[in-house]
C-alpha cells in the first residue's frame, strides 16, 4: 500500500516544472480552502479571473500571465512550503499573500532570501508596507492599519450632534486589538471620550456579556475593528439589549450583503472599494469576468481582487521583457494605478510609501424609506505620510 | 536456537546485532545522506518537516505508547519551546546555544506541571487536564504577543539559512532522538515506564516509585518536545501563536496512533505518513486530472480523508503502520508457511 | 439583573451540549469529542431544511431535529460499536476523527459563507424585555429548550422503560446484556438522545449568531462544564454549565473579558486537582485499576 502512494507521488511531482520562458509568472499562496476562505478565496479568483481575461485580450505586451495559486489553509507551515515551492519550481517574478496575517512572516522570510517582491492583496497592510517602507513588502488591500481608526473617528466627530462617548470593540486576535488601542488614544486627541473598550475572544458562544459590559458604559458612538463577525455580533447583540446609538465599522468584502441584511438605519460601514450598486462601467467589467468564469462568490465580494487585478496588469506591462524579480520590483516602485472608480483614486506607490500615497475613504449606511444602501459620505482622502 | 551467540558485554548491548541489520542500516545512511542533493526543494523541505516533527512524535511515543499516559497537551508544549526561543530572541537577543537549552528547561519545567495531575488522574480525566493546560499555554502566549506589539508573530533571524544545512542538522538530532529513546527504553526508567504501562499496582509491589515514573515521563517528553519547538522556532524563522492549535496536537496523537502505538519505529513511519499525507492527496488530485475542477475544496477533502484514514487505521489496524510492516515482514519470512508452528 | 439573565442564557447553551457529553458518557462510558461537530452538523441540517422547506418553518425544525436524531444513531451503527472494548485513547480518537471526517464534509457540501438560517425560515430574532434586562428571543427559546430537554431527560431515565434500560447499561453492561438488555439498541439511543440535544443547541445558535464553521469551537468550551458537573451526573451538568457560565460572565463584567478564553479550562483545572469526579458524578470512576 505504501509503495503505491510512493509511487503516485513521485509521478506527480515532477509535473509541475517552470515554463517561464513566454509568459509573465506570479505565485500566490492564499487562504482558499479552509474556514477562513470566504474572506480570501474571492480575492484570489477574482483577481485570476481579470488576468485570464486580460490574456484573451492579447495578454500584457503581447505576452501572457501565468498566476501560479497554491492553497495554503490560513496556516504558516503551509505558507512557507507554498513559497518556497514558488520560488525554487516556478520561479515566480512576484510573490502574492492572500491568506491571514499569520502566514506573512514565514512569506516575508522566504522573499527575502529570494529577492522576490511579496504583495499582500487579499489581507490587512502591515505596518512595514507604509513609509518608510520595506523593500520588498508591498499592499493594495483595503484595510490600513491606524488609517482606518482616523478616518472613522474622524466621520464620527463630523457627524457627532453633541459630545461623543465613544465605546470600542475588536476580536482579540493583536492586530485588531493593536488597532483599537490606537483608535483609544486618538479620540482622546479629537476631544471624544471613551468610556468602554471590549475584547471578544474570537469564537464566543454568545457576545450578550460583552455587550452588556460595553451598553452599562453607556456610549453613543462604538467604533470596531475586526473580522466581520465580531463586528456584526457585537452590533446584534447590542441591539437586543436596547442599546440605540450609532455603531461605526470596517466595511469587509461581505458588508454590502450584510447591509441590506441587518437594515439598520445607525449601522455604518467605512470602507475604501466603491459598492456596486455604483454601477459604474467598471462594475459591468466585473460582472462580465466573473459570469465567463463562472465564478461562485457573490458579485459583490469580487472587488479587491479586481484591484489587484488591475495592480498587477500595471505593474507588468510597466516591466520590460524578459522579466526578472528587480525588473519587476523597480516597476512597483514607481507605480500609478487607475481604479477607475473601485477606489477613490488612483493607487500610487513610491520607493518610499508601499502602501499608498492617499487613502480614500467613504462611509455608507441603510436608508429605511427608501430601502437601499446610502453614502454618508462621499470620498475623503487621508495622506499617507511617515 | 537462532544461531546468533552473544559472547561479549559489547554485544549484547549493541543495538545492530545481526549482520542483516547493519545491512538495512548502511542502506538506509546511503539513502538518507545524498537526499538533499537529489531532490527538488519542496521534498527537502518535506524531508526537514518529517525530521522535526518526528523528534516530536518520538516524545509522544514515549510519554502515551510506552509509558502509557494520555496528553492532549502537546501543541502547547510546542508551543512553550518556541515562545521561550521567540522571547529571549526577542527581549535579550540570546543566540541559540542559549535558547535551546532554555526551551529544554521550560519543557522540563512544565512537564513536571503537566504531569502533577497524572499521579491523580488516569485515563480520560488525565488526558482533559492536559488539554486544560494546552489552552492556558497558547492564551499565555497570545497575551505575550499582543502586549508586545508582534501582531503577526515574532520574527526570528535563525543561524542557518540553508535548508541543505538544515536538512543536516534535524538528521543529526532525529538521530540523537532516537538513540537516546532506544536507550532510556532499555534502561531502567524506560522499563519502569513499561510497567505501569501494564499494571500500575504490580508496579508498585514489585518497588517501582509510580510516581517518579510517571513525572520522569512527562518530564522527558515535554524536554524533547520543547526542543522540537526550539528547533521549529529557528527552521521556521518566526513564531505565532496560531501556529500551534489543536488540530497540532491532533496531528501529533495520529502519527503516534497510526504509526503504531508502542514502537519507535512506528513513530517515525506515523511522521513521515501524517506530513506527506495532504501532500499525497494535492499530488494524486492533480494526477488524477481533478485539480481544477475541486480546487475549491481541497481543504475539505483533505480534512475529510484525514479524518476517514484515522478512522480506517483505529478501526481496522489497531496497531498501525508498523501492524501492517510486521505483517508483511512475518508475511515473507514465513513463506511458504503463514503461521509460526506450534512448539 | 441583566447579569444575571447572560448567565442563564449562556449556561443553557453549555447545559444542552454537556446533556450530550453526560449521556454518551454514563452510558457506555465514552467520551464523545465530536459533539461540536454533531451540533454544527444539525445546524447545517436546519439552513437545509429551511431552503427546502421555506414557507413550513416549523415543519423545517422538526426535520432537522430528525435528521439530527438519525445522524447521531447512524455514527453509533457505522463506527462507535466498532470502538467498544478498545481503549481509552482509541474510543477518544476514534471521536476526534469523526468530529474531522464531519467538518470536512459539512466544508465540502455547504461551503465556508455565513449562513443565517433564521432569516430562512422566515422569523426575526426580537428582543423582550424581563424586568429591566433584556433577552433575545433565541435566548428564550434556549432556556426553554434545556428546561424541557433536562426535564423530559429526567422523567424518561427514570419511568420510562427504555429510560430504565439506558441506566442499567450505564451501571453494569455485562449484567444488563445477560438480563436481555439490547446492549446495541441501548447504545445507538443514547446516541440518538445526544446528537438531538446537541443538535437543538447548534440550531439555536446558528438562529441566533449566524451560522459559521467556527461553532465547533463552542462544543468544546463547554466540556469543562460536563466535567466540572460530573461526567456521568445529569444535574452536574446543569450545575457545572451555571458555574462555568456564571464565572465566565462575572469575569468578563468585573475583570477581563479576554479572560473569558481561558477562565472554563482554569476552572476545569482547579476541578480536577481538588475533586476529579466532578461535583456530582460518581467516585469509583477513578480507582480501577
Amino acid at each position: 500500500m505504501r509503495k503505491v502512494l510512493w509511487t503516485l507521488l513521485a509521478a506527480a511531482v515532477p509535473l509541475s516544472t517552470a515554463w517561464a520562458q513566454d509568459a509573465y509568472v506570479i505565485g500566490v499562496s492564499g487562504a482558499m480552502t479552509g474556514p477562513v476562505a470566504a474572506n480570501y478565496a474571492p480575492v484570489v479568483e477574482a483577481m485570476k479571473a481579470y488576468l485570464d481575461h486580460v490574456n484573451g485580450r492579447g495578454g500584457i505586451n503581447g505576452r501572457q500571465v501565468r498566476v501560479v495559486v497554491l492553497d495554503d489553509q490560513a496556516q504558516p507551515s503551509r505558507a512557507a512550503t507554498n513559497a518556497k515551492q514558488l520560488l525554487a519550481q516556478d520561479k515566480v517574478v512576484l510573490l502574492l499573500n492572500a491568506s491571514l496575517s499569520s502566514t506573512y512572516a514565514p512569506m516575508i522570510a522566504e522573499s527575502k532570501r529570494a529577492g522576490v517582491a511579496l504583495y499582500y492583496a487579499g489581507a490587512v497592510c502591515p505596518k512595514e508596507t507604509y513609509p518608510p517602507a520595506d523593500p520588498l513588502q508591498f499592499c493594495s488591500t483595503a484595510f490600513g492599519a491606524n488609517l482606518d481608526s482616523q478616518a472613522a473617528l474622524a466621520f464620527i466627530k463630523k457627524s457627532a450632534q453633541d459630545s461623543v462617548r465613544l465605546g470600542l470593540a475588536a476580536m482579540a486576535i493583536p492586530i485588531a486589538r493593536a488597532e483599537i488601542d490606537y483608535a483609544e488614544t486618538l479620540s482622546k486627541t479629537l476631544g471624544m471620550t471613551p468610556v468602554e473598550k471590549q475584547i471578544s475572544p474570537p469564537p464566543a458562544p454568545d457576545y450578550t456579556p460583552f455587550a452588556t459590559k460595553l451598553k452599562d458604559a453607556n456610549p453613543n458612538w462604538v467604533w470596531s475593528w475586526s473580522p466581520w463577525v465580531s463586528q456584526v455580533r457585537v452590533f446584534e447583540a447590542l441591539r437586543r439589549l436596547g442599546w440605540n446609538g450609532r455603531y461605526v465599522t470596517w466595511a469587509h468584502l461581505n458588508a454590502e450583503e450584510e447591509l441590506a441584511r441587518i437594515r439598520d438605519a445607525e449601522f455604518y460601514v467605512v470602507g475604501t472599494n466603491a459598492f456596486m450598486e455604483d454601477n459604474l462601467p467598471i462594475h459591468a467589467e466585473i460582472r462580465a469576468v466573473a459570469a465567463r468564469a463562472k465564478l461562485e462568490h457573490p458579485v459583490s465580494y469580487l472587488t479587491e481582487g479586481f484591484v489587484a487585478g488591475l495592480v498587477v496588469e500595471q505593474v507588468l506591462r510597466s516591466t520590460p521583457w524578459p522579466p526578472t524579480p528587480q525588473k519587476v520590483l523597480n516597476a512597483m516602485n514607481n507605480v500609478k494605478v487607475d481604479m477607475k472608480g473601485l477606489r477613490g483614486g488612483p493607487l500610487e506607490w513610491t520607493r518610499n510609501n508601499h502602501f499608498r500615497t492617499r487613502q480614500y475613504y467613504r462611509v455608507w449606511h441603510w436608508d429605511p424609506q427608501g430601502n437601499r444602501i446610502v453614502r454618508a459620505q462621499d470620498w475623503q482622502a487621508i495622506d499617507v505620510k511617515r | 536456537m537462532s544461531g546468533y551467540f552473544r559472547t561479549r558485554y559489547g554485544e549484547d548491548a549493541a543495538l545492530l546485532d545481526t549482520r542483516m541489520q547493519k545491512f538495512w542500516f548502511v542502506l538506509l545512511v546511503l539513502f538518507l545522506v545524498p537526499y538533499p542533493f537529489l531532490v527538488n526543494p519542496l521534498w527537502l523541505d518535506l524531508g526537514n518537516q518529517v525530521l522535526l516533527a518526528s523528534i516530536g512524535a518520538v516524545a509522544l511515543m514515549l510519554l502515551t505508547g510506552y509509558a502509557g499516559q494520555i496528553s492532549l497537551g502537546h501543541a502547547g508544549l510546542l508551543a512553550a519551546g518556541a515562545f521561550t526561543t521567540g522571547i529571549l530572541f526577542k527581549e535579550l537577543a540570546a543566540p541559540f546555544w542559549i535558547t535551546l537549552p532554555a526551551s529544554a528547561a521550560t519543557g522540563a519545567a512544565l512537564g513536571m506541571l503537566f504531569g502533577l495531575p497524572s499521579l491523580r488522574l488516569r485515563g480520560l480525566y488525565l488526558a482533559v487536564s492536559t488539554l486544560a493546560l494546552h489552552f492556558i499555554v497558547i492564551f499565555a502566549g497570545s497575551e505575550y504577543e499582543t502586549r508586545r506589539g508582534f501582531s503577526t508573530g515574532i520574527v526570528i533571524d535563525s543561524p542557518i539559512s540553508d535548508p541543505r544545512a538544515w536538512y543536516f542538522v534535524l538528521l543529526a538530532a532525529a538521530g540523537a532522538t532516537l538513540l537516546f529513546a532506544l536507550n532510556l527504553l532499555r534502561a531502567r526508567t524506560g522499563r519502569a515506564w513499561r510497567a505501569i504501562h501494564g499494571r500500575e499496582a504490580v508496579a508498585e509491589a514489585l518497588g517501582i516509585s509510580v510516581h517518579r515514573a510517571k513525572l520522569s515521563a512527562f518530564v522527558v517528553s515535554s524536554t524533547l518536545t520543547a526542543v522540537t519547538g526550539c528547533l521549529f522556532a529557528y527552521y521556521r524563522g518566526f513564531v505565532s501563536a496560531e501556529a500551534f492549535s489543536l488540530y497540532l496536537t491532533i496531528q501529533y496523537v495520529a502519527m503516534i496512533i497510526i504509526g503504531g502505538m508502542g514502537s519507535l519505529l512506528g513513530a517515525v513511519l506515523g511522521t513521515v505518513f501524517v506530513v506527506l499525507f495532504p501532500y499525497a492527496i494535492d499530488s494524486t488530485m492533480s494526477a488524477l486530472r481533478l485539480s481544477e475542477r475541486f480546487s475549491s475544496v481541497i481543504f475539505a477533502i483533505n480534512y475529510t480523508a484525514f479524518g476517514v484514514v484515522m478512522i480506517a487505521f483505529l478501526v481496522f489496524e489497531p496497531q498501525g503502520l508498523v501492524g501492517l510492516w510486521r505483517r508483511a515482514r512475518d508475511w515473507f519470512l514465513l513463506w511458504p508457511f503463514k503461521q509460526r508452528p506450534l512448539r | 439583573m441583566q447579569l444575571a439573565v447572560n448567565i442563564l442564557v449562556l449556561a443553557s447553551i453549555y447545559a444542552l451540549i454537556c446533556c450530550g457529553y453526560v449521556l454518551i458518557y454514563r452510558v457506555s462510558r465514552v467520551l464523545s469529542l465530536a459533539h461540536g461537530e454533531l451540533m454544527m452538523l444539525a445546524a447545517y441540517g436546519l439552513y437545509g431544511t429551511a431552503t427546502l422547506f421555506s414557507g413550513h418553518p416549523v415543519l423545517a425544525i422538526a426535520a432537522a431535529a430528525l435528521l439530527a436524531v438519525a445522524v447521531g444513531i447512524a455514527v453509533y451503527f457505522a463506527l462507535m460499536w466498532r470502538m467498544t472494548g478498545e481503549s481509552v485513547l482509541a474510543a477518544v480518537l476514534a471521536t476526534i476523527a469523526l468530529g474531522i471526517l464531519l467538518r470536512g464534509a459539512m466544508i465540502l457540501m455547504f461551503g465556508t459563507q455565513t449562513q443565517h438560517p433564521l432569516r430562512d425560515l422566515g422569523w426575526t430574532n426580537a428582543s423582550l424585555a424581563i424586568g429591566e434586562a433584556r433577552i433575545s428571543s433565541v435566548g428564550l427559546a434556549l432556556l426553554a429548550s434545556t428546561a424541557f430537554v433536562y426535564g423530559g431527560l429526567a422523567v424518561f431515565l427514570r419511568a420510562s422503560r427504555w429510560g430504565i434500560r439506558m441506566r442499567a447499561a450505564g451501571q453494569h453492561p455485562l449484567l444488563a446484556a445477560q438480563r436481555g438488555i439490547g446492549l446495541h439498541g441501548v447504545y445507538a439511543l443514547t446516541w440518538g438522545l445526544a446528537a438531538f440535544t446537541a443538535g437543538i443547541a447548534g440550531m439555536l445558535i446558528a438562529c441566533d449568531a449566524g451560522l459559521e464553521s467556527t461553532l465547533v469551537i463552542i462544543g468544546l468550551k463547554a466540556f469543562p462544564a460536563a466535567l466540572v458537573g460530573g461526567l456521568d451526573s445529569l444535574v452536574g451538568a446543569l450545575v457545572g454549565s451555571l458555574v462555568v457560565a456564571a464565572a465566565e460572565v462575572l469575569l468578563i463584567h468585573y475583570v477581563d473579558p479576554l479572560l473569558s478564553d481561558v477562565v472554563p479550562f482554569a476552572v476545569l483545572l482547579a476541578m480536577l486537582i481538588v475533586r476529579p469526579w466532578g461535583l456530582f458524578g460518581t467516585r469509583e470512576e477513578l480507582d480501577r485499576v
